[in-house]
């Protein structure tokens, strides 16, 4: 292309002032649009992670009297979560031990930092780390914070029943999600 | 460093003293613009800010968008009713794709008035005009996304006029499909293209573009009076730039929020629905009515192949060097001719449908159901079997309602049960009817205007449809059974 004049010295440059104004004005109004955008970005990517809050349920673990006396007893439940556009209906470990009427739950979750807690022996044990609790869910040792966490039962007729709940991990205090 | 510099200055020079990224923002702002500023220069740079704006916002709607024909509906739906900013974020990037179309096809129509492909502009022009079709095939791809009965049978007829082509047809309509039908393989393979392959296409191409374009130098105006004046870039051209975006921008902002972007109910491959393409393919679909059969090729491959083909060798037949659109009326003529034929078949496409009575009966009635749809509450999808609900197990609990219902008419069953549960127990998608008769405004007149016209009686969330194709005598039966209808 053969210009008229040299690129590099345009004939007409603005005034310095006018220059800088029109070039302010621009960063404004490119800012503003930056600003409604990421302001919704934002609000989309992080909101839906706070609005959530699960509420326990009661669930259903069979008969009380089908549960083994002694030794640590493994049953599954089935746990409704909502996670973003799905209900999603999961299933989750429970640990049981019953002395008669005696009844303890605890989640297979441990409270260090969420594997899952087996039984071995007369012990839970959470192999990732080497957390142990004893039968009633005293720690006995490893980097567990707290004692295995409880679940909420009660009987009703022949029926043992729980509340699923999540719980946070890493705390010394059992605490909700 | 000096002691009076300003700290982000003394940043900058650290900068551009390890990067040079100086010389880089001088080459970008002090582009020389022959004949100055305008107005009319401002749709490159639209079009890349709208590029930029897809890319973004598709980026973040993948946040919760999901790529399966059992959950792409649903995420779709989630993201437009539930999450915050997503109706915003949804309609900039549906509206986004109708203005990246028209502002290209404005675009080259104004380099080709103003003669801009000429002077040795070929692969310039060539890459604009690989582009527009680029941006057509992240329409088509895009459409089919969102997994509602319009973007199914869209893209049914999309694809099988694919499947029409000789010789390779069926073969080709199986690569698109990923096999013989429209299935989740087909989304799958539609999100890859639209996700990946054309961005990176799109990308790559804009900036040959952007090289060849300041390679080449503006084309500068097409008549000679301002030849004496040229300006840079920055800031006169920026900023009329950037209050053009800032319009464009704006306007995709308001359409948002006054006309949602739509979404109709889940794909339904059993249903009858009457499939209407997106408004930049109506003129093709205006075509196909007047070419049957084998014909049918004229308007689906040898017109568009034509077209596209005589704009990518234009700039080789066209030597004349003459650039002013007033002298050059042949070709001005063409444009002229192609764009009114195209506003003309889309006019001519909305007149028929309007005057097709079964037609805009059916179209109506779709729209009623879209409408229901979108203004339904989102109802999360059920993944995995639910638990038992403890209560339920309880004897006795659950038969109580039962026993003080009578028997539905099966006029009920057929066109009430669904939302309203078979006992009138109510679900997610309707209120129960239990003892409606003791609320206000649910006389037994109330109730039976409410069945003739929701709408017409103001409910305050309308049923998804009036039901005329109900007899007056199932009306009757159906508000004497929900007036016996106890608590």
């Amino acid at each position: 292309m053969a210009h008229a004049h040299h690129p590099e010295h345009p004939s007409n440059d603005a005034p310095t002032e006018r220059r800088s104004f029109l070039g302010f004005l621009s960063m404004a109004i490119g800012g503003l649009i930056s600003a409604v955008l990421g302001i919704n970005i934002g609000r989309f990517a992080i909101g839906p992670a706070f609005s959530g809050s699960d509420e326990g349920t009661w669930l259903d673990l069979g008969k009380l009297a089908d549960i083994p006396e002694g030794a640590p007893v493994k049953r599954s439940v089935i746990v409704s979560k909502i996670a973003g556009w799905g209900k999603f209906n999961d299933q989750r470990l429970v640990w049981i031990t019953r002395k008669g009427n005696e009844v303890k739950c605890f989640t297979a979750v441990c409270p260090h930092l969420g594997c899952t807690v087996n039984a071995r022996g007369e012990n839970f044990v959470c192999a990732c780390h080497n957390s142990e609790w004893s039968t009633a869910g005293a720690l006995k040792g490893g980097p567990s914070p707290r004692d295995l966490d409880t679940l909420e039962h009660k009987v009703e007729g022949e029926a043992l029943r729980i509340k699923y709940e999540d719980y946070k991990q890493g705390i010394s205090q059992k605490e909700v999600v | 460093m000096s002691q009076n510099k300003s700290p982000l200055a003394g940043l900058y020079d650290w900068l551009d003293e390890r990067t040079g990224i100086k010389a880089g923002v001088s080459a970008m702002l002090d582009e020389p613009i022959r004949g100055g500023a305008r107005f009319a220069y401002v749709f490159g740079s639209i079009l890349l800010t709208l590029f930029i704006l897809q890319v973004v916002g598709g980026i973040v709607l993948s946040l919760y968008y999901v790529p399966s024909a059992d959950h792409a509906h649903t995420s779709v739906s989630y993201i437009q009713k539930v999450v915050p900013g997503g109706a915003l974020i949804r309609g900039i990037h549906h509206y986004g794709a109708s203005a990246m179309v028209i502002v290209a096809v404005l675009h080259l129509a104004q380099a080709y008035l103003f003669g801009a492909y000429k002077n040795k502009r070929e692969l310039l022009w060539g890459s604009g005009g690989l582009m527009l079709l680029i941006i057509f095939g992240f329409a088509f791809t895009g459409y089919l996304l969102a997994w509602d009965q319009a973007a199914y049978f869209g893209t049914k007829v999309g694809t099988s006029i694919a499947g029409e082509m000789p010789v390779v047809g069926s073969i080709q309509q199986k690569i698109i499909l990923g096999g013989n039908d429209l299935t989740t393989i087909t989304l799958s393979r539609f999100f890859t293209v639209h996700v990946f392959l054309l961005p990176l296409a799109l990308a790559g191409l804009a900036g040959l573009h952007l090289f060849l374009f300041r390679r080449a130098g503006p084309a500068g105006p097409f008549h000679n009076r301002d030849d004496h004046k040229t300006e840079r870039f920055y800031p006169g051209q920026m900023f009329r730039d950037t209050v053009a975006i800032a319009i464009v921008f704006s306007i995709l902002v308001w359409l948002s929020g006054a006309m949602p972007a739509e979404l109709g109910p889940v794909a339904d491959p059993s249903s009858d629905y009457l499939a209407r393409p997106p408004w930049y393919f109506l003129p093709l679909f205006q075509l196909l009515k007047y070419f049957p059969g084998q014909l049918s090729l004229i308007p689906t491959v040898l017109l568009p192949g034509a077209l596209f083909g005589a704009l990518f060798l234009l700039p080789f037949f066209d030597r004349n060097p003459e650039r002013h659109p007033f002298r050059r009326p042949v070709a001005v003529g063409v444009l002229a001719v192609i764009l009114l034929s195209a506003i003309g078949l889309m006019w001519l496409s909305k007149v028929q449908d309007h005057s097709d009575p079964e037609v805009a009966k059916k179209l109506l009635e779709q729209e009623e159901e879209q409408r229901g749809f979108f203004n339904a509450p989102f109802k999360p999808q059920e993944i995995g079997a639910a638990a038992v609900p403890a209560a339920a197990a309880k004897p006795g609990a659950g038969t109580t309602v039962a026993a003080n219902v009578p028997a539905p008419p099966p006029a009920y069953v057929e066109s009430c049960a669904d939302c309203h549960g078979d006992k009138g127990q109510g679900t997610d998608d309707g209120p129960d009817l239990l003892g409606i008769s003791a609320k206000e405004k649910r006389t037994k007149e109330d109730l039976g205007k409410i069945l003739e016209d929701s709408r017409a009686y103001g409910l305050k969330k309308p049923m998804p449809k009036n039901f005329p194709d109900l007899s007056a005598e199932d009306k009757q039966k159906i508000v004497d059974w929900m007036l016996a209808l106890k608590k």
